[in-house]
Parts: structure tokens; C-alpha cells; sequence
């Protein structure tokens, strides 16, 4: 019961903080483009406001929307394919872990890569995606493949995959800005509002922010991320009653070191079961993931 | 002074009813969910009975001597085809898991039957549906572990016998089920 009263209030604690974040994120996104206009417009608030504002609450809408197919394209991932075997016994395993968990089936989706990994995104628990690497049904056997599944069907029981798809839809399109912005700048863009001296440290301020606004996206959304790791771990073991399953997958990716590079965008890093873009046990503020010996030594103790 | 009282008096019966109907709605809810995980037990027992004639049929050319092995799997799933009560279901299918156990393990000798497509799909979808009984009566021993709680615990007892609830049973996996089936050869 106990276990079950820390998942029912992290699901609550879940919801506020998509709420938080996404009205953060908008925020964020609204005085991003404020910033760019006022640059580009000669420290003119008026028009920085009236370009602002829409620009922020389409784009937010259209995020949201969109997120969920925006994230199975950056991950190159394609419908997984029940006439080969592999894909089929993944299936399988989905059909299992979502009975288990006593969810609607979600989709079933692949990547191509050498990697063992995995991810779950989806807006709501009743519309979700399951998706795995190539390599994860290649490698993992059937009781570590569900122990991946499980891991990430937990991820959508406790409500984690809105919160992290929408951040993530979000920041990529800050660092876009953000890029556009600098290039433009380098070509002598926003030249003309020299002649307004008074404004020039507004002007800073405009882009200080620039800089600083991917930086904050990502720190908000990490700090909330490893926790979820761990849950998702325990919540994960919980549904198949088998902590080793997730244990030996761990180890399994840990020891694994492809000779190709991961494919796909980083932004959907924080997604993956564990972070294929970095060494596997440094902690920093920077990891998506918690270290992967801790992960499996807390497994092991359940 | 009496309008005070009045006051405090409104209060705690709107009180009490706004308690009493989340209550209400929570025992209704855990019901339902003891009832929707049951369906599904029994949606994949019967897909399981389903699959054991298309798995004879592809056995039987291959394994002529292993009569003993067909026949419990026939039994069993005759069993599974009459029973009536969950209990009944579940020792039923316990039986069966027991009876495929050793056809598939006997099945090890014949490596014709092993490279067979048919079988080996038929082995995937008998696992998939074996898996999905299991943690089918999991989530429904879950649910009914949450809902005797609920009811059993203060202050649900009070709103579960108002309402005429009882505790439910759980589902019972005897002793048999656990050992390793013998494999005659």
C-alpha cells in the first residue's frame, strides 16, 4: 500500500508539473521571440509584443499537438512489422506488460539502430507509443525485453511521457530560434538599432536571454527526469514481479558499445531508457539518466 | 446562538454526503475493475482453448508415440471448455499449462517438428496468451487486494456496508501449478 500511495501522489505531483512546465516552457518561448523581434526591430516594444505573443501561442499549440509524431520522426522510427518474428514477440511483450498494468495497448514502434535502448512518448496513457531499437530485440532476451517494456510501460502509468514529450517538442524549437538567431547575427542582422543608445543594455538583456533560455529548458526538464528513472525502475520491477529481468538488460547495455553512431536527433536523449549520447556513469546536472550501476544495484536489492 | 449550531450542523451533513459520494464512486470504480480484469482472463482463456486443435493437428503427424502428452492437453482443455466458476477456470488452465509444458519439452526430440513454421508460431501465441492469463490474474489480485482494503479499512467499512459490499476473493494458484512437470520420455 505504501508503494502505492508514493505512485499515486507522483502521478498528482506529474500532472501539476506538466501544467508548471508547459506554462513555463510557453513563457519561455514568448519572451524568446520577443527578444529576437526586439532585436531585429530596433527596441520597439510594441510591434516585439505584437509578433510575440501569436507566434508563441500557436507555436505552443502546435507543439503540443504535434509532439508525439514529432518525436517518432526525429527518432526515425517506423511501425514494428508482426510478420518478423523479433517484432511480433515484441508485441507480445507489449500486449503482456500493458494487461499488467492494466492500460490500453500502445502502439508499437521501431528503430532502426545497433544500440540497446527504448522509449515510451504519447500525450495521455490511453494514446501511447512503445518504441525499441533494432538492436534491443537483437540482443535482450525475452525476460530482459520485458523488463524494458515494463520500465517504460510504468513511464506511461505515472504520467512521465507528456511531460517530457512536450518539453522536449519545446526545446528543440528554442534551440531553433536560438540558432537562427545567432547566424543571423553574425550576417549583421539587427544593425540598425544602433542610433538608440538608451536601449543598448535592453538590447544585452534581449540577448542574454537568447543564450540562456535553451539552457534553463534543459536544466528544468532534467531535474525532473532522473527521479522518474528510479520509479519508473521500481514501478517497472512491480509489474513483472522480476527485478532481474531489468537488472540484466542494464548490464547488458552497459557493456554494449556499438561501433556506429546512435542515430537520431539528441533531443529525444531523456526519452531512452538510457542515454545513448553519453558515457554510461558520470553524474552530473547535465545526465538525463541516473548511473546505471546504481540503477541496477537498487534493482538488485528489491 | 441556535443559528450557529444550524450552521455547523448544515456543514458536517454536506460534508459527510461529499465523502459519502467519493466513496461511493471509488467502491463502484474498484468494482468495475475487478469485473473488467476477470473479462479479461477470460477473453484470453478462451483464445488459449482456441489455439490447442490448431496445435494437435500440427503435432499429431510428428509425435506418434507420445500419446500420454496429447491426452492430458485434450483433457485439460475439455476441462477449460466446462468450467464455470473463476476458481474452476484458473485450476483448469493450470492444468493445461502443466500439459503443454511437457508437450513442449518432449517436442525437443523431434527436430522436424521444431523447424515446423506452424509449430513454432503456435508456441509464440501459446506463450503470449499464457503470459497475459498471468499477469491478467495478477492485475486481478491487485485490484482485488485495492478494493478489500478499501472496504475493510476505516472509513470505507462504513460506506461498503451501507452499500451491501463484500469482500472478494482472490484467485488461488494451488501448489501443483508451481512444480516442474514430469517429462516422461
Amino acid at each position: 500500500m505504501e508503494k502505492k500511495l508514493l505512485v499515486e501522489d507522483h502521478i498528482r505531483r506529474n500532472k501539476r508539473l506538466t501544467v508548471v512546465v508547459c506554462t513555463f516552457m510557453a513563457l519561455l518561448f514568448f519572451c524568446i521571440i520577443f527578444a529576437v523581434a526586439y532585436i531585429f526591430f530596433a527596441g520597439n516594444i510594441l510591434i516585439g509584443l505584437v509578433f510575440a505573443l501569436p507566434i508563441a501561442i500557436v507555436y505552443v499549440a502546435i507543439t503540443y499537438s504535434f509532439s508525439v509524431q514529432t518525436v517518432l520522426s526525429a527518432a526515425k522510427a517506423r511501425p514494428a512489422n508482426p510478420n518478423v518474428r523479433e517484432e511480433k514477440l515484441l508485441i507480445h511483450r507489449v500486449e503482456e506488460m500493458s494487461i499488467a498494468a492494466g492500460l490500453p495497448m500502445p502502439k508499437v514502434y521501431v528503430q532502426e539502430s545497433e544500440y540497446i535502448n527504448a522509449f515510451a512518448t504519447g500525450k495521455k496513457p490511453e494514446k501511447s507509443v512503445i518504441c525499441t531499437t533494432t538492436g534491443a530485440l537483437r540482443k535482450l532476451n525475452q525476460e530482459e525485453l520485458e523488463g524494458v517494456i515494463a520500465h517504460e510501460m510504468s513511464h506511461i502509468k505515472n504520467h512521465d511521457i507528456l511531460i517530457a514529450t512536450v518539453t522536449l517538442g519545446v526545446v528543440g524549437a528554442i534551440a531553433l530560434v536560438a540558432e537562427i538567431l545567432f547566424w543571423s547575427m553574425l550576417w549583421g542582422g539587427g544593425g540598425r538599432g544602433r542610433r538608440n543608445d538608451g536601449n543598448a543594455i535592453l538590447m544585452i538583456l534581449a540577448i542574454l536571454l537568447v543564450i540562456l533560455a535553451p539552457i534553463f529548458a534543459r536544466l528544468t526538464y532534467l531535474a525532473i527526469s532522473r527521479k522518474r528513472e528510479y520509479l519508473a525502475d521500481s514501478s517497472g520491477a512491480y509489474l513483472t514481479r522480476n527485478p532481474n529481468g531489468l537488472a540484466k538488460a542494464l548490464e547488458k547495455i552497459k557493456a554494449d558499445h556499438p561501433k556506429t553512431k546512435p542515430k537520431g536527433s539528441k533531443t529525444v536523449a531523456p526519452l531512452y531508457i538510457s542515454n545513448p549520447f553519453k558515457s554510461q556513469n558520470i553524474s552530473s546536472v547535465w545526465s538525463t539518466h541516473p548511473p546505471v550501476d546504481e540503477r541496477i544495484k537498487r534493482l538488485r536489492s528489491m | 446562538m441556535w443559528w450557529i449550531i444550524v450552521i455547523l450542523l448544515v456543514i458536517i451533513v454536506v460534508l459527510f454526503l461529499l465523502i459519502y459520494v467519493g466513496y461511493y464512486n471509488k467502491i463502484i470504480r474498484m468494482e468495475n475493475r475487478i469485473d473488467n480484469s476477470w473479462a479479461q482472463i477470460d477473453v484470453q482463456l478462451r483464445r488459449r482453448a482456441e489455439l490447442i486443435p490448431n496445435l494437435m493437428e500440427t503435432v499429431k503427424g510428428y509425435m506418434k508415440h507420445e500419446k500420454e502428452v496429447l491426452e492430458n492437453v485434450t483433457k485439460a482443455r475439455s476441462a477449460l471448455m466446462s468450467a464455470k466458476s473463476p476458481q474452476e477456470n484458473i485450476d483448469a488452465d493450470n492444468m493445461l499449462t502443466g500439459a503443454l509444458k511437457s508437450l513442449f519439452a518432449v517436442a525437443e526430440n523431434y527436430p522436424d517438428l521444431k523447424a515446423n513454421q506452424n509449430f513454432l508460431n503456435l508456441q509464440d501465441e501459446l506463450t503470449n496468451t499464457e503470459n497475459k492469463i498471468a499477469y491478467s490474474r495478477q492485475h486481478f489480485n491487485d485490484s482485488v487486494l485495492s478494493f478489500n482494503n478499501t472496504i475493510e479499512t476505516f472509513p470505507g467499512m462504513w460506506f461498503a456496508k451501507r452499500m451491501g459490499k463484500k469482500t472478494r476473493e482472490m484467485l488461488q494458484i494451488p501448489d501443483a501449478a508451481r512444480e516442474v512437470p514430469q517429462v516422461k520420455f
